[in-house]
């Protein structure tokens, strides 16, 4: 993609002369390294799955999360280093609960999206006046979802500080696929457990291992439970009706 | 006579110690009160919030029409009294908040949000606290009457009315039997499980101003006019009645 690198490739915040960001795009292409996520907006709630690489029969899946709660009604999945999404986890938790404590209400899918994008760009040498966190551009991208009161929605926070609202969404190694795939297959009415049966399929196409109750991570957002990740069982349930 | 001799010299007055090494009282007041009274009524879908507009310090009465009472949204309406720049400056940091609100997350902030937002203001100044008494009045997400009444220090409850200022000792027992139906035989009181008045917005209206009359009456830092904030689904009405100027 870049074959001719330059001492613009060194700079984090150094502009090319083509007026691009190498390093922040670089990032973008580190997201297409990590395993597959799907997220679903539904009729009743929002889906994200994730593919687990277990790679060996000694690694212990449970340990893998790639899914995680950010509030009662939001949550979100990851591909990418996820590592570098703790920082950013944590800031969205701690504006969850910011939020709540100063208006005693849940804080918007959109506002808690834009406070993660809001770190993205914090990196380098920092504006004056502003501490930056990170010596590099984030190399994880985040499908948050949530549920409140305009409904459930799905967004993708990417390194470069964007977010974007979609209705279905795949990133990670196997997002072009799965991306295809899901443009064809989504359609407005989808109910909940048709995005399960959907989400799982897609994954099952583009996941290098057989698919197992084992190696992906499925959880929902809805008005009633809030997020939850499925349970062992339910999860066999699902992949056994494929 | 030699009147020269009799005055007091320079040198019999002068004291031993010289006078900055002595213990002078400094005192600091930030506070003034500046009196004035104001209520709220939260009703089945409307609120009323209402105020007198004198302003007075002691004896001196400072102006004749000096507001109180603050319309934040279509639906939320603040009123204060207590030391008047300390109610402005509320008043201008919670009107600020909103705006930031409004910009943060793209839609209007409800009530119910102002209220805690307020509450946690006042907490933050606990220490030198705001001297200013707040109550909020509105409507709530389901268009219900919510008012919200305060202590300079935030803590919070939502009733079904509540007075507050000079006059709060003469109206807020009116207030508790004509709007709670406290005391009153075969009247079922309103509670703070289900703080709505089962009151007509005329009938509410009209204790309002029988309140402010009376109070008038009695008091001598209420008076000269009042305003009435009536808050619907249609938005904010404000309407201004005379009350006695002596």
């Amino acid at each position: 993609m870049f074959l001719t690198r330059s001492e613009y490739d060194r700079g984090v915040n150094t502009f090319s002369p083509e007026g691009r960001l190498f390093q922040v795009e670089y990032a973008l292409e580190a997201i297409k390294l990590g395993s597959t996520a799907i997220g679903i907006e539904t009729t009743d709630g929002v889906l994200l799955a994730v593919e687990k690489r277990v790679t060996s029969g000694l690694l212990v899946a449970d340990s893998i999360e790639k899914i995680l709660e950010i509030d009662h009604h939001l949550g979100c999945a990851m591909s990418g280093l996820t590592a570098d999404s703790r920082t950013m986890i944590d800031h969205a938790r701690v504006e969850a609960q910011n939020h709540h404590f100063t208006y005693d209400e849940k804080i918007p899918v959109e506002s808690v999206t834009q406070a993660v994008c809001d770190l993205a760009l914090r990196f380098g040498e920092g504006a004056e006046g502003e501490k930056s966190i990170m010596s590099r551009p984030f190399g994880v991208a985040l499908l948050v979802a949530g549920c409140d009161e305009r409904g459930g929605q799905l967004y993708l926070a990417d390194p470069s500080g964007t977010y974007t609202r979609y209705k279905a969404k795949a990133i990670g190694a196997g997002s072009e696929g799965a991306q295809t795939e899901l443009q064809e297959e989504y359609y407005d009415t989808i109910t909940l457990a048709e995005a399960e049966a959907l989400a799982l399929k897609v994954l099952k196409q583009v996941m290098e291992e057989k698919l197992t109750a084992d190696n992906i991570q499925v959880a929902a957002v809805t008005p009633s439970l809030g997020f939850h990740v499925y349970s062992q069982e339910k999860l066999q349930t699902v992949v056994d009706s494929l | 006579m030699d009147f020269a001799a009799l005055a007091p010299s320079a040198n019999s007055v002068m004291p031993s110690v010289h006078p900055t090494s002595q213990a002078k009282e400094a005192a600091f007041s930030p506070y003034e009160d500046h009196g004035g009274t104001n209520l709220a009524i939260a009703g089945a879908d409307f609120c009323v919030i209402a105020s007198d507009t004198r302003q007075s310090n002691g004896y001196h009465i400072n102006t004749r029409f000096a507001p109180k009472t603050f319309k934040l949204t279509d639906k939320t309406v603040l009123t204060t009294a207590g030391c008047q720049p300390d109610c402005n400056m509320v008043a201008t940091r919670v009107r600020q908040h909103i705006e930031w609100y409004k910009y943060t997350h793209n839609r209007s902030i409800s009530t119910a949000a102002i209220a805690q937002m307020l509450s946690i203001m006042l907490y933050q100044k606990r220490f030198f606290p705001y001297y200013d008494f707040n109550i909020l009045g509105g409507l709530d997400e389901e268009g219900r009457g919510a008012v919200y009444s305060y202590d300079s220090i935030g803590s919070m409850e939502r009733v079904p009315c509540q007075c507050c200022g000079s006059a709060s000792a003469l109206i807020q027992p009116f207030l508790d039997n004509q709007v709670r139906n406290k005391n009153q035989k075969g009247k079922e009181e309103v509670t703070a499980f289900d703080p709505v008045a089962k009151l007509s917005l005329e009938t509410t209206l009209k204790i309002v101003k029988d309140a402010f009359t009376s109070a008038t009456e009695r008091d001598i830092y209420t008076g000269d006019s009042l305003q009435i904030f009536i808050v619907t689904r249609d938005g904010v009405e404000e309407q201004r009645y005379p009350l006695k100027r002596d």
